[in-house]
């Protein structure tokens, strides 16, 4: 039978046993009286000979094998039993565990997604990222300092030359948003990377059908109108059909055949950016067409990812990669490159980063954040053990007769701390299984929050392996945190007074300090925390009142997707674009309403896109030497956003594509360069050094407005009009009269761009004002997840205070009630009830504060226009802790005061 | 419980006992402490408190198994018996057993003569 058998059979082997002794006691008593000694002495005797037959039954047990097992499930009964019969003390420690376990599992969940798990590929380890992969887009600019993107040539080139590599990767660092239609079907939205030859192989990422992309589609410009898919796509979009494999899929009137399904599970090498189609580098102009990428030497816009040779180690490569790349690139400077190009290839260089976990601008701005919540919730779910511990602690005491009893009865030490602590495992796994289930929606739902948008980061968050594992470990630490303490000190109990007295007032001081102590703790944590709490949200108070230049009332952004439409590109009917545009904002600006409308490359943080300009007759200085950010905007752009004409005038329809080049600029790049005098009327060119000097006319002047961030400097920006950069902008803003139906204009504007174009198609429509809370969600989500959890620290740690004042204020009910029949004014009574809490809270107070003070510095990064030392934010913490614990104590205080004497002294 | 004119066993000892008065054939607890008070002439007294869990612990090694049969005095009792595994470590366990006496007397002998 085996031992699980063993278990099940328990109550037929219990019976056996019975039986079997019963069998020998029997038999020895016959033979007793067949010897002739009367049957109650002969029974007596044998009693006699046996002893202990429940110790007998007990060690026969004990040599079954399964005896631990039994313990086990009766210590599992038992404790469900005590837990039942105590459901305040049972629901506040598992909802306080539930929280704590749940909140280190959602963000760890966040953690392990972002920040740890490694790329699904082969041997991630010998993967090497050049740069850090943070930076994204395309630069013409040659290098100086770390750089991080490189051209196609420069891609070829430098693998022709390196040694150090098994092979080298290059990915687009932008993906491309783009309409596709399978085989004629509709266009939807298909999430594109462009790879070289090399990107498969390299990575070790098969094909789960047909064939990845290889060498020969990537070998020439156009070589490979080819596509591989994703494994999701291919189910979604296919149903995971073979006999898709061969079709036709048509993106931006070019066709690529389907030629392969990646292996499942991959799908790409950047964290939280899903790929739904490869194809190959050599395609890249018929996606971006008139722009020379693969030629251009300075075309950078690839990310490179590289498998080091077995036996290289990191910084051979490293010296090896950057050789070969200031030589690769004082190649392109050509024969006679500046002294300033020189000096800058002198500076530039490239830093080898560690490429196990894929390229991840998301791990660079929520590392430093995930850590702090990580920190926070570890330091909340320790507070929750203290409180556990110190109710523990608390019914440690009530429970001391019983403990006694068992013990006095023969249960070894060892077996009761076991019993107690299967109480606290039973706790803590509930807690934990309630935890992980809120954990899953919780880390979803505050990704969503971190980063708002149409479409969810994709980012699969399900509990996996490493995040079960954290949560039982976490799980177990905690059972034994808030378990052990208690079960020793209620088992280290002397016999003869607890059980002559029955209220364990032996232990009653030492459990008093161990309880005190834990409230100092607690008070001390909660200090801290709420500090940190008090400093995001007294930086996100900041940020929010930033004046944004602009109205962001009242203003719908649409974003409109035009790869359908079938536009021209880089011909001279692209202006056909401009007037598509021109002919959408005056149909809109009839819609009963609007106030105003405007296309715009860009509204505000939607991106970026700057160089340095140079006026005629102004010479670069350091205060004008700053790039200069640039937008291309339709006439009503400023009426739009409400950005206030300062001097000069705006776009009108007298500018057009053949008119002179003309241009607004802000306020900020009128004074930097013209310090003294007016900048309109005066003429600049765009590049460090322009081709056409002087080629465009400053206009207007229009005040400041944030372009890309609430916290950015001020900036220089210049406005173009779109008929003189012409392309279709894919934002459109549309200012409605306040108190107009919002719902009702965006419908007529979406009527009204699908009769002029039925193929432009509406992607989304957000308010300015949300795009404006959305360029902040990560502070603010910060801000309310560390004052939520600083008020549960301060919460647990007053239900310590409250639980602890109670049951002192119990315990002296006799003394308190003597007290007061010998004439005790109850407000002495309280003050001497009070004092113990204040000294408690005045003792955390002072660990706590300079705990904050000295930790608060790390946050300085995150905190905008704020000290990590500011003292609103401290004395708010401080004086939130002051309030809550002393209410916390004043309850039990006051219960003392109406103690009626003559029922205290009766009760004893 | 008098132990005064017997010994303790040495450990280990009581399992070699049980398993070689069980090797005579189908005998339950009781007879089992008999049976050795007898063989050994009332030299040996086994303990209920020890005799049981012995018996428990080498059914659950599996060297005894057991059956409930009806006794000489009509009552059900529990019977056992050894197992092919019990038979074996029987015979390693008496070699084992007569090789350790004729050593210890050897020395126990060689001392006494030293003396």
């Amino acid at each position: 039978m085996s031992w699980l058998g063993r278990l099940f059979a328990r109550k037929r082997l219990e019976n056996d046993l019975e039986k079997e002794l019963r069998f020998h006691f029997e038999s020895q008593v016959e033979e007793k009286m067949r010897s002739g000694i009367p049957q109650s002495e002969a029974r007596r005797l044998t009693r006699l000979e046996f002893g202990d037959i429940d110790q007998i039954k007990e060690d026969c047990r004990g040599s079954r094998g399964t005896l631990w097992l039994e313990y086990l499930v009766q210590d599992i009964w038992f404790g469900l039993r005590q837990l039942r019969k105590s459901p305040g003390f049972t629901s506040i420690a598992l909802l306080s565990l539930a929280l704590g376990i749940g909140a280190n599992t959602a963000i760890f969940t966040l953690v392990n997604a972002i920040l740890l798990r490694p790329l699904p590929v082969q041997n991630p380890s010998e993967l090497v990222l050049f740069g850090d992969g943070r930076a994204q887009g395309l630069t013409f600019s040659v290098p100086d300092g770390k750089w991080q993107l490189f051209s196609y040539s420069f891609f070829h080139d430098f693998r022709r030359l390196a040694t150090s590599y098994a092979g080298i990767a290059a990915v687009n660092s932008t993906q491309f948003a783009s309409k596709a239609s399978i085989a004629g079907s509709a266009y939807q939205t298909t999430h594109v990377d462009f790879v070289s030859g090399s990107y498969f192989p390299v990575l070790g990422v098969p094909a789960f059908l047909g064939r990845t992309i290889l060498e020969s589609d990537d070998n020439a410009p156009g070589a490979g109108p080819v596509a591989v898919a994703s494994y999701g796509w291919f189910q979604r979009h296919c149903n995971g059909d073979p006999s898709a494999l061969g079709k036709t899929i048509r993106i931006q009137s070019h066709d690529y055949t389907l030629i392969g399904v990646a292996r499942p599970g991959f799908s790409g090498v950047t964290v939280a950016q899903s790929t739904d189609l490869w194809i190959p580098l050599s395609m890249e102009t018929e996606m971006s067409p008139g722009q020379n990428g693969l030629a251009n030497k300075f075309y950078q816009s690839l990310q490179l990812i590289g498998r080091l040779k077995p036996d290289v180690k990191p910084a051979q490569a490293s010296s090896e990669t950057n050789l070969l790349f200031k030589q690769i690139m004082r190649d392109y400077l050509g024969p006679q490159p500046s002294q300033k190009h020189i000096e800058d290839i002198a500076h530039a260089g490239v830093e080898l980063t560690p490429g196990s976990r894929g390229i991840s601008p998301l791990r660079a701005s929520f590392s430093l954040p995930l850590k702090i919540l990580m920190t926070i919730v570890a330091l909340v779910l320790l507070i929750a053990c203290a409180n556990i511990a110190n109710m523990l602690l608390a019914r440690g005491v009530a429970r001391t007769r019983e403990v006694a009893v068992r013990m006095a009865l023969g249960a070894s030490r060892g077996r009761v701390v076991f019993q107690l602590l299967i109480e606290s495992a039973l706790l803590s796994v509930s807690g934990a299984v309630a935890g992980l289930a809120l954990a899953w929606k919780a880390s979803i739902l505050l990704l969503q929050m971190a980063t708002p948008g149409p479409a969810p980061v994709p980012l699969n968050l399900t509990p996996d392996l490493p995040v079960l594992a954290f949560t039982l470990g976490l799980t177990v630490l905690t059972a034994l945190l808030f378990g052990c303490l208690p079960a020793l000190r209620a088992t280290g109990i002397e016999f003869t007074p607890a059980l002559k007295d029955g209220r364990g007032s032996s232990s009653v001081s030492a459990r008093g300090a161990l309880a005190r102590s834990l409230i100092v703790g607690q008070i001390a944590l909660s200090v801290l925390l709420l500090a940190v709490a008090g400093l995001f949200v007294r930086s996100l108070i900041h940020l929010t009142g930033i004046d944004t230049g602009f109205d962001k009332h009242n203003v719908l952004v649409f974003s409109l997707d035009s790869s359908t439409a079938n536009l021209p590109h880089h011909s001279p009917d692209e202006i056909r674009s401009v007037h598509l545009q021109e002919q959408i904002e005056s149909r809109v600006q009839a819609i009963p309403g609007v106030q105003s409308d405007s296309f715009a490359f860009f509204t505000f943080n939607q991106g970026s896109w700057s160089d340095l300009v140079l006026f005629q007759g102004v010479p670069r200085t350091p205060e004008n030497a700053d790039p200069v950010f640039f937008n291309n905007v339709g006439n009503g752009f400023f009426s739009t956003m409400g950005i206030p004409l300062l001097a000069g005038r705006t776009f009108t329809a007298q500018d057009t594509q053949n008119s002179p080049k003309v241009a607004v600029i802000n306020e900020s790049m009128a004074r930097r360069f013209f310090p003294n005098g007016s900048a309109v009327g005066r003429r600049f060119a765009v590049g460090e050094t322009p081709d056409h000097p002087g080629e465009i006319e400053v206009i207007g002047v229009v005040k400041d407005a944030k372009y890309n961030a609430l916290d950015e400097g001020s900036l220089q920006a210049a406005y173009f009009p779109c008929t003189q950069n012409v392309g279709f902008y894919g934002s459109f803003a549309v200012r409605y009269a306040s108190g107009a139906n919002r719902r009702e204009i965006i419908a007529r504007v979406r009527n009204s761009i699908a009769e002029i174009n039925p193929n432009i198609l509406v992607d989304g429509v957000t308010g300015l004002d949300d795009q404006v809370n959305q360029s902040i969600a990560t502070q603010s989500l910060i801000a309310r997840l560390t004052s939520f959890f600083g008020f549960i620290a301060v919460f647990l740690a007053c239900i310590g205070i409250y639980g602890l004042l109670s049951y002192s204020v119990a315990r002296r009910t006799s003394e308190l009630g003597i007290r007061l029949a010998l004439g005790a004014q109850s407000r002495m009574l309280l003050w001497q009830v009070l004092r113990e809490s204040l000294l408690l809270l005045i003792i955390g107070l002072a660990i706590g504060i300079p705990i904050a003070l000295s930790s608060t510095r790390i946050l300085k990064s995150l905190l905008y226009e704020l000290s990590p030392l500011d003292p609103a934010a401290i004395t708010t913490a401080v004086a939130a802790v002051v309030v809550m614990t002393l209410a916390a104590a004043w309850l039990p205080a006051r219960s003392a005061t109406k103690i009626n004497p003559i029922q205290a002294l009766r009760a004893e | 419980m008098s132990t005064a004119d017997k010994f303790d066993l040495p450990q280990g000892t009581l399992d070699l006992l049980i398993l070689r008065v069980v090797a005579l054939g189908p005998i339950h607890g009781y007879a089992i402490a008999q049976r050795i008070q007898q063989m050994s002439r009332e030299a040996l007294q086994v303990q209920q408190g020890s005799l049981y869990p012995a018996l428990h612990r080498l059914e659950y090694k599996k060297l005894l198994k057991a059956t409930w049969k009806e006794s000489e005095t009509g009552r059900e009792a529990k019977f056992y018996e050894l197992t092919a595994v019990g038979r074996a470590r029987l015979k390693t366990e008496t070699e084992n057993w007569s090789r350790l006496t004729d050593v210890v007397a050897l020395i126990l002998k060689g001392t006494l003569e030293g003396i």
